[in-house]
C-alpha cells in the first residue's frame, strides 16, 4: 500500500503554501516557533500516529551534518502538543551501520529523553515490499519500513544542504534514509545503481511525507552532504508540500530548482516547482536569500 | 572493558535477552517479537555458541537456528536479507561464516552452495565493460579508487563496498573444497587489494570512499573492525599498522555498546589493547542499545573467546 495519493499534473494541483521563519540559532524557542509556523497549515493529527524523519547521516562532531536535535525535539513536542497520540522518531543512517552510535553524537537522547519507545531504527525495522506508482527509474519496487509505511502522518525533518550527487538534498532526497540498511546496505547503493534523481523520484512518489520541514539555521554548502562547509542560513522552512518546500529552499540557497534534475521531474506530478504556484508565508525568499557554494558540477545550479 | 564473559553484566544484560527472544521459527529479528531476519540469527547463533557461558539449552537453540538457516537458503546456495525476498545477498557470507564456526558437520553441502554462490557474485562497477565506460566519463576523477580490484557488493550488480568485502572474505578464509579453492583464491586476492585500496587517507576505512572530490573520507569504527578482521591473518602491512593505530586512538571515545564491542573484538584479535576504552558493562547499563539484537550479540561476542574467528574446533553441533 501506497502513502497518499501523490501523483496529481500541476493545473489539477491547488496552490501550495510554504511558510519560511528567520531563526537565529538553535538557542531560540525553537518549539513555540514551529507550532506558529504549523498553525497555518490545519493539520489534523489528534488521536494520529506521527512519525518524524529527521536527516542523521552519521557521527556530526561539528553540527551541521545532521537534522539539529533541538529541532526534532521541538517539532515532536508540537505534534504531542497538536494531540497526536504517537510522535516517534525514526531514521535509517546511510553511511553507518551503528545508528545508536550517531544518537549519541548529536546528542539525541539528552533533547528526548529515554529512546527506546521513541526512536525507530529504519534500517532494521520489519519492511514489507513497496511497488512503485511510477517508473523513473528501474527499480520497479522496494522493501520499505512498516513503521513509516504504517503511520498516520509522516514529517521529514531535512538539513538545508548541498549533495556531491543530486545537487541539494532537502526533504525530498531526506527519504533515501527511510530504505532499509538491512536489505540494501549502507550505503543503500541499489539506488544510486537506479539512477539518484529517479529513486527520488519512484520513492516519494510511493511513499510521499504528508509534511515537511527543513533545517537551515545551519546548512551545508559545498561538497555536502557531510565533507562540506557550514552554512549559517538562519531559516526553518515548512509546508506539505515537499516540492514546493524544495524549491523554495533551492530559492533560499541562491540555486534554480527548475535545474535540480529530480526537482525539476517532481514538478510534473508530485508537487508545485513554479514560484507563482507556491504562496509564500512569513519572510520572502529576497529577504532571507544565501548564495550557497556549489561543486564545479552543479555550477548550472546557482541563480 | 570486562575481562571475560562470565559474571559479567554483559552475560546478565545481554544473554538473557537474547535466549528469551527466539522466534518460533527458530529465528531471531532484528528487536524482540519482529519477524526472523538471517542476519540477526546468525550473530545471535554465534553469541550462544559462546562456549564460556553456553547452557545446554542453548545447544537446542542455536540447532533451530541452524534449521531457519538451512530452510531460508534459496536455491542458487545464497541467503536473502529479508523474509520472502528470492534475490540472495551479502548476508549470504554471514551466514557461511556462522554455520562453519559452529563446526556443524551436517552443513557441509549448505555452506558448500553458499561459497560457490560468494565466489560467483562479481560486482558490476568493475566489470572490464563498466571500467572502460568510467574512463570516458567526466566523473572519472572524484571519487579515485582502483577499479580493477573488485570485491563484493551488498546487493548482486551493484558496487564493491567495504563490509560486505570484509564479511566475504572471512567467509572464504577456510575453503575446503578443491573445486572452490583456485577461485576462492583468486577472489580473496582481489578483494584483499580492494580493501587496502579503500583505506582512507591516515588509517581505517568508511563504507567505501576515501577521497571524494579531493576531500578525505574520515573512517568509521565499524568497517575498520569489520576490514581489519578481514585482514587478520594477511601479511601486516604498513597500512594494518596505521588502520590499528587509528582505531586505538578513536577507541577513548566509543560510548555506543555496538561500535564498543566491535572494537574491543578487533583490537583483541590483532593483539592489541585500549585501556581507556569504556567498560562495555557500564555503558549497557545506561543505554538500552535500542533493543538491538545485533548489537546484543556483539556484546556478548566481544566478552567471548573469539571462537568464531579462529579454525573450526572439534564440537558439533549435529552430534
Amino acid at each position: 500500500m501506497l502513502r497518499n495519493q501523490t501523483l496529481i499534473p500541476p493545473f489539477q494541483r491547488p496552490p501550495s503554501q510554504v511558510v519560511i521563519r528567520r531563526v537565529a540559532s538553535y538557542h531560540e524557542e525553537i518549539a513555540t516557533l514551529i507550532f506558529e509556523s504549523l498553525a497555518p497549515f490545519g493539520l489534523q493529527v489528534k488521536g494520529k500516529s506521527v512519525l518524524l524523519k529527521p536527516n542523521l547521516v552519521g557521527l556530526d562532531p561539528h553540527g551541521f551534518i545532521n537534522t539539529h536535535p533541538t529541532v526534532i525535539a521541538a517539532a515532536r513536542e508540537c505534534f504531542l502538543r497538536m494531540g497526536a497520540s504517537q510522535v516517534l522518531v525514526g531514521d535509517g543512517p546511510a553511511l553507518d551501520r551503528d545508528t545508536e552510535a550517531i544518537l549519541e553524537s548529536v546528542r539525541l537522547r539528552e533533547h528526548l529523553g529515554p529512546l527506546r519507545n521513541v526512536f525507530v531504527d529504519l534500517n532494521l525495522d520489519e519492511v514489507q515490499k513497496v511497488t512503485f506508482p511510477t517508473r523513473a527509474s528501474r527499480l520497479r519496487e522496494l522493501y520499505l519500513p512498516k513503521t513509516y509505511m504504517g503511520v498516520d502522518f509522516v514529517v521529514s525533518i531535512a538539513k538545508l544542504k548541498t549533495h556531491h550527487w543530486a545537487g541539494v538534498t532537502l526533504s525530498m532526497k531526506n527519504l533515501f534514509g527511510i530504505v532499509p540498511g538491512a536489505c540494501y546496505g549502507w550505503p543503500k547503493n541499489v539506488l544510486h545503481w537506479a539512477g539518484i534523481d529517479r529513486a527520488i523520484l519512484d520513492i516519494n512518489a510511493a511513499a510521499r511525507p504528508d509534511f515537511a520541514i527543513v533545517d537551515g539555521i545551519v546548512g551545508m554548502e559545498g561538497n555536502g552532504p557531510i565533507q562540506g562547509q557550514s552554512k549559517a542560513s538562519g531559516v526553518l522552512v515548512f509546508g506539505d508540500d515537499p516540492v514546493a518546500v524544495d524549491a523554495t529552499c533551492c530559492r533560499v540557497m541562491g540555486l534554480r530548482p527548475e535545474r535540480v534534475k529530480y526537482l525539476q521531474q517532481a514538478g510534473t506530478l508530485l508537487g508545485h516547482l513554479q514560484a507563482d504556484k507556491i504562496q509564500q508565508v512569513g519572510e520572502q525568499v529576497e529577504g532571507v536569500r544565501q548564495s550557497f557554494q556549489v561543486l564545479p558540477a552543479f555550477h548550472h545550479l546557482v541563480a | 572493558m570486562e575481562s571475560g564473559l562470565e559474571n559479567s553484566d554483559v552475560a546478565r544484560i545481554c544473554l538473557p535477552f537474547l535466549r528469551d527472544t527466539q522466534n518460533p521459527d527458530g529465528g531471531w529479528g532484528f528487536r524482540p517479537g519482529n519477524s526472523s531476519r538471517v542476519e540477526a540469527t546468525c550473530w545471535v547463533l554465534l553469541a550462544l555458541w559462546e562456549p564460556s557461558q553456553q547452557l545446554s539449552e542453548d545447544r537446542v537453540r542455536v540447532h533451530r537456528a541452524r534449521d531457519f538457516l538451512q530452510t531460508t537458503q534459496l536455491r542458487d546456495g545464497s541467503w536473502p536479507a529479508a523474509p520472502g525476498e528470492e534475490i540472495g545477498c551479502w548476508v549470504t557470507s554471514l551466514c557461511c561464516l556462522a554455520l562453519k564456526a559452529i563446526g556443524d558437520q551436517t552443513q557441509g553441502s549448505t555452506i558448500e552452495s553458499g561459497l560457490r554462490w560468494i565466489c560467483n557474485d562479481w560486482p558490476s562497477d568493475s566489470s572490464p565493460w563498466r571500467r572502460f565506460l568510467a574512463r570516458l566519463s567526466s566523473q572519472r576523477d572524484v571519487a579515485p579508487i582502483n577499479t580493477s580490484y573488485r570485491g563484493w557488493g551488498w546487493t548482486p550488480g551493484t558496487s564493491s563496498w567495504v563490509e560486505p568485502t570484509s564479511f566475504a572474505l572471512m567467509a572464504l578464509d577456510r575453503v575446503a573444497s578443491l573445486e572452490l579453492a583456485a577461485k576462492a583464491k583468486k577472489r580473496r586476492s582481489l578483494a584483499t587489494s580492494l580493501l587496502f585500496d579503500r583505506m582512507c587517507p591516515g588509517g581505517g576505512w568508511n563504507a567505501g570512499n576515501p577521497v571524494v572530490y579531493g576531500a578525505a573520507g574520515e573512517p568509521a569504527i565499524v568497517p575498520t573492525a569489520w576490514s581489519l578482521l578481514a585482514l587478520r591473518n594477511a601479511q601486516v602491512r604498513p597500512e594494518i599498522t596505521q588502520s590499528l593505530d587509528w582505531l586505538q586512538r578513536t577507541a577513548a571515545n566509543v560510548q555506543s555498546p555496538g561500535s564498543l564491542s566491535l572494537t574491543e573484538i578487533c583490537l583483541r584479535t590483532h593483539g592489541r589493547s585500549q585501556p581507556g576504552m569504556a567498560s562495555l558493562g557500564e555503558v549497557l547499563k545506561r543505554s538500552d542499545f535500542l533493543d538491538n539484537t545485533l548489537v546484543a550479540a556483539w556484546c556478548v561476542l566481544a566478552c567471548g573467546s573469539d571462537f568464531w574467528l579462529g579454525k573450526p574446533d572439534a564440537r558439533t553441533v549435529a552430534a
